[in-house]
């Protein structure tokens, strides 16, 4: 079996390589699918045999975001969670946990954990959006963006540093990070009751306003949509066509033929919904917005990074077993310092997303980096990356930022009165908790799960 | 040697019995000096060694306050005028018993993040249990449900911890989220209070942090203090010096007795001194001896008992006190339990310092845990568990209460003492690793 490590977490590919005397059940168990699997039954057989071991990867929130959108349906006054308005709102209020989670996933991975999160994200959101100001800096938007992501990767690597080098336990850095921040945060916004607007009769300060709240007209998000599920596909069909030519194990072409079907039917879904009017009848607002293709490119990006380059195999190395991780010659201060760096730089354009979605403005009541951290850390676990390190995928984040953003935005649709800012803080701790659990508990029912 | 396991911490002891063949100075510097050394100046030689070994015990945190103190007298001379000292004592408490509910996680080797918002909730259902247009139940009855509120939420979540292994930072973390929403809840309308002095129960609950006790009064209780505790040390000191067992020199009793009595009298005559810009506030607050109590409950549950001994041995090496017997869930779980009552004793004394309590500043409740944590860690307490004892909460409190009242009296913004503070944590948790590191018999 020429198990790719970028596909199983490295914990459990190492063992199932290496354990060929263990039954075959448990040796599949550990493989993916698809490496197994001859035709289209196998692979389903395969599957359902890796989620009975633990491996469950992204079934169980997806089915809790199918549970919480029947549910907010139907105990939702006039039905109205599921309008194509509340959708895409939903959508823009996840963003930042979205991004923020992969990120999260990124440190996650390693065992350890980044409480300052929140804190560098809206630092870099704010120096972003403070460097495209006119009068002031007047930077263009891109040289801001990435002045914000280079600063917040340089505030990462500074604590990862710690956490590398000295060994100090993350979560006590990043505590440490988090009231340094929040502070920074407050100093550079200008006080605590100050705020840092966009001007949207700027194009260049509008570029920055636009990427949540912008559009794409449909027809061009058609055309985007075409143009992406052509690509995807040619890539995933010519890559399992050079798997099968060189006689490596490939994945069923039924398999492959059914994935590119998805793709493109979520997408059309996706767009069709986008099209639908959410404006008045005098003003119509259609389109897609900006921050789907957005939130697409960083899970795209971090996907290759973390399963298909050696960096991202180092990280589920280390995550799975960090002294075989170094004595198989990985140098763990440097990987665990660029993840942290990493995860900041990511998070900063989650905190850039962030001032976007509130219509350019940052304020202290728009900012709350203690709030923000624990819905990024609740929805990385609740997505399925596991918090001892070594399993989680980018894909996760997203799921989990998605099934956060829609519950909080779902309790605020009841007309909870007095109940509903309480429950914004009550079910996303009880979902926390319960995902903490069934990742302790599969990770027990797990063949080779510590 | 009959090293006692309450004196040292749990891991370095073991080391220093069986490894008889180190050299001197190492095993020296694993025992407590008391043990070691037959006069002052063989006991003095010994603390110093022991120092030199990492097992500095109070001595940072007792150098950072003076530093604090010199610093901030320097840039205002009205830092240590006797009406901001015990200004800045009252803005400590919180801290200090935050900090004595974290070090019973923290000693395990485990945190509790949710230290802050349980004294939030004990705070809130305090403050809603004595209003006499609701609950109207008597003052003592509603600290009670209070206590027991906190303490079955620790319960609560050192069951998820101990039994379920789950990572207490993500227990508590997703109890903290809970909290704040069931302290809300419970809150109900947008505010409560007990600042009517009208109310009989009120006024009781408002009396626990801002009463303070009769000059004359204050003298009595400090005599009564420093004369049971002096001859508390110094019987148990004689009865182990008849019994043939390894005692601390006389001298020593004699001066730790002097010392507290000096101690005792400087903070009475600072509180006797009148703080009241108008009119006459003077003698010791009741926070004081409120806090001097649970320390000493506490010091005396860890130090010598044989719960403590286990809770040392679990931060130790949990491995090694399951195999020794030690039953893991049941300590774990109890720790828990320590930490949310302590947390909601934190909680009565916060509703009475605030007066009346708030939506927000329930949710500003949420940043005291950090400040907890970094109490606890700055006077000396290990973050890997078994080490630190409930003093270094009391003195870590001091420290961050002083850096806070420090900074505000000459004028820093709040955002930059947060920035401050942040950073003290950060550089304590570094000596605690460089410590950990040089100590001999570690990892």
């Amino acid at each position: 079996m020429s198990a790719d490590p970028g596909e199983t977490p490295a914990g459990t590919a190492g063992a199932g390589t290496a354990d060929l005397t263990l039954d075959a059940k448990a040796a599949a168990a550990d493989v993916p699918p698809e490496l197994v699997a001859q035709s289209f039954g196998q692979y389903l057989r395969a599957s359902w045999l890796r989620i009975r071991s633990g491996n469950s990867g992204i079934l169980p929130v997806v089915l809790a975001i199918v549970i919480v959108a029947v549910v907010f349906e139907i105990i939702t006054p006039e039905h109205a969670f599921l309008r194509p308005s509340n959708l895409v709102y939903i959508f823009g209020l996840s963003t930042v946990y979205m991004i923020l989670a992969i990120a999260e996933t990124v440190v996650l991975l390693l065992a350890e954990v980044d409480l300052s999160v929140g804190a560098v994200a809206l630092i870099g959101g704010v120096i972003a959006f403070k460097l495209v100001q006119q009068p002031g800096p007047d930077w263009p938007w891109w040289a801001a963006v990435l002045a914000a992501l280079a600063i917040c990767g340089a505030i990462g690597a500074l604590q990862g540093a710690l956490v590398a080098l000295l060994r100090i336990p993350s979560f006590v850095v990043t505590l440490g990070g988090f009231l340094v921040f929040s502070g920074v945060l407050i100093i550079i916004i200008g006080g605590a009751d100050s705020s840092v607007n966009l001007d949207t009769s700027v194009p260049n300060q509008n570029f920055i306003y636009d990427m949540v709240q912008g559009l794409i007209a449909p027809f061009v998000g058609w055309i985007i949509l075409a143009v992406v599920v052509v690509a995807a596909g040619t890539a995933m069909w010519l890559r399992s066509a050079a798997r099968r030519r060189r006689g490596l194990v490939a994945p069923p072409l039924g398999l492959t033929v059914i994935r590119i079907a998805l793709i493109a039917i979520v997408g059309a879904a996706v767009v069709i919904i986008c099209s639908v009017n959410r404006g008045s009848t005098l003003k119509s607002v259609t389109g897609v917005p900006w921050d789907i293709p957005i939130v697409l490119v960083v899970l795209g990006v971090w996907t290759l990074v973390l399963q298909r380059t050696r960096f991202g195999r180092y990280m589920y190395a280390i995550g799975g077993n960090p002294e075989a991780a170094r004595r198989a010659g990985v140098s763990l201060p440097s990987i665990r310092i660029w993840a942290f760096a990493l995860c900041s730089a990511t998070a900063a354009l989650g905190g850039i997303l962030l001032g976007s979605f509130f219509f350019g403005e940052y304020s202290t009541n728009t900012a709350d980096p203690g709030q923000l951290v624990l819905y990024t850390v609740a929805a990385a676990v609740i997505g399925g990356v596991s918090l001892f390190g070594g399993r989680g995928k980018a894909i996760h984040g997203v799921l989990g930022g998605l099934l956060i953003g829609g519950i909080a935005y779902g309790v605020s649709l009841l007309n909870l009165g007095s109940l509903s800012t309480p429950l914004q803080y009550i079910l996303p701790g009880g979902v926390l908790l319960v995902a903490v659990l069934i990742d302790v508990l599969s990770r027990r029912g797990s063949v080779t799960g510590v | 040697m009959t090293a006692d396991p309450g004196e040292t911490q749990a891991g370095p002891a073991g080391a220093g019995i069986s490894d008889l063949t180190l050299d001197a100075k190492v095993a020296a510097a694993d025992v407590p000096p008391e043990l070691v050394a037959q006069s002052l100046g063989q006991y003095f030689r010994a603390s110093w060694l022991r120092i030199r070994g990492g097992n500095s015990g109070v001595l940072p945190v007792v150098l950072a306050i003076v530093v604090v103190a010199i610093g901030f007298q320097i840039a205002n001379s009205k830092f240590l005028s006797a009406q901001n000292l015990v200004n800045l004592f009252e803005q400590s408490t919180i801290y200090m018993l935050l900090a004595i509910a974290e070090i019973f996680a923290l000693l395990l080797g485990e945190i509790d993040l949710s230290v802050g918002l349980v004294m939030g909730l004990g705070s809130v259902v305090v403050a809603e249990l004595v209003q006499p247009t609701g609950a109207n139940l008597p003052w003592w009855v509603a600290i009670i449900v209070a206590l027991l509120a906190s303490a079955a939420f620790g319960a609560i979540q050192g069951t998820l911890v101990a039994r379920l292994k789950m990572p207490s930072f993500i227990v508590t973390l997703g109890g903290l989220l809970i909290l704040e929403g069931v302290a809300i809840i419970v809150l109900g309308g947008s505010l409560v209070g007990i600042g009517n002095s009208g109310f009989t129960n009120e006024a009781y609950l408002y009396n626990i942090f801002w009463g303070s006790f009769d000059p004359v009064v204050g003298w009595i209780l400090l005599a009564v203090i420093v004369g049971a505790a002096g001859t508390l040390l110094w019987r148990r000191d004689a009865r182990k010096r008849r019994r043939g067992l390894v005692a601390a020199p006389r001298s020593l009793v004699a001066m730790k007795i002097v010392l507290m009595a000096v101690a005792g009298i400087v903070v009475v005559a600072i509180c006797n001194t009148n703080r009241a810009h108008v009119g006459t506030i003077e003698g010791v607050p009741y926070i004081i001896p409120i806090v001097l109590v649970v320390l000493a409950a506490s010091t005396a549950l860890l130090q010598r008992t044989r719960f403590g001994r286990y809770v040392y041995a679990i931060g130790g090496n949990p491995e090694a006190a399951r195999r020794a017997g030690v039953r893991l869930p049941i300590v774990r779980t109890w720790c828990f339990i320590l930490a949310g009552l302590i947390s909601g004793i934190a909680g009565v004394l916060f509703a009475s310092w605030q007066v009346s309590l708030t939506t927000n500043i329930i949710k500003s409740s949420n940043s005291y845990v950090l400040l907890a944590v970094a109490a606890a860690v700055i006077g000396g307490t290990s973050l890997f568990g078994g080490r630190g004892k409930t003093i270094h909460g009391v003195l870590g409190g001091l420290v961050i209460g002083g850096i806070y009242n420090g900074l505000y009296l000459i004028g820093v913004s709040s955002q930059w003492i947060d920035v401050v503070v942040g950073g003290v944590l950060l550089v304590a948790a570094v000596i605690d690793v460089l410590s950990r590191r040089g100590a001999p018999g570690q990892k």
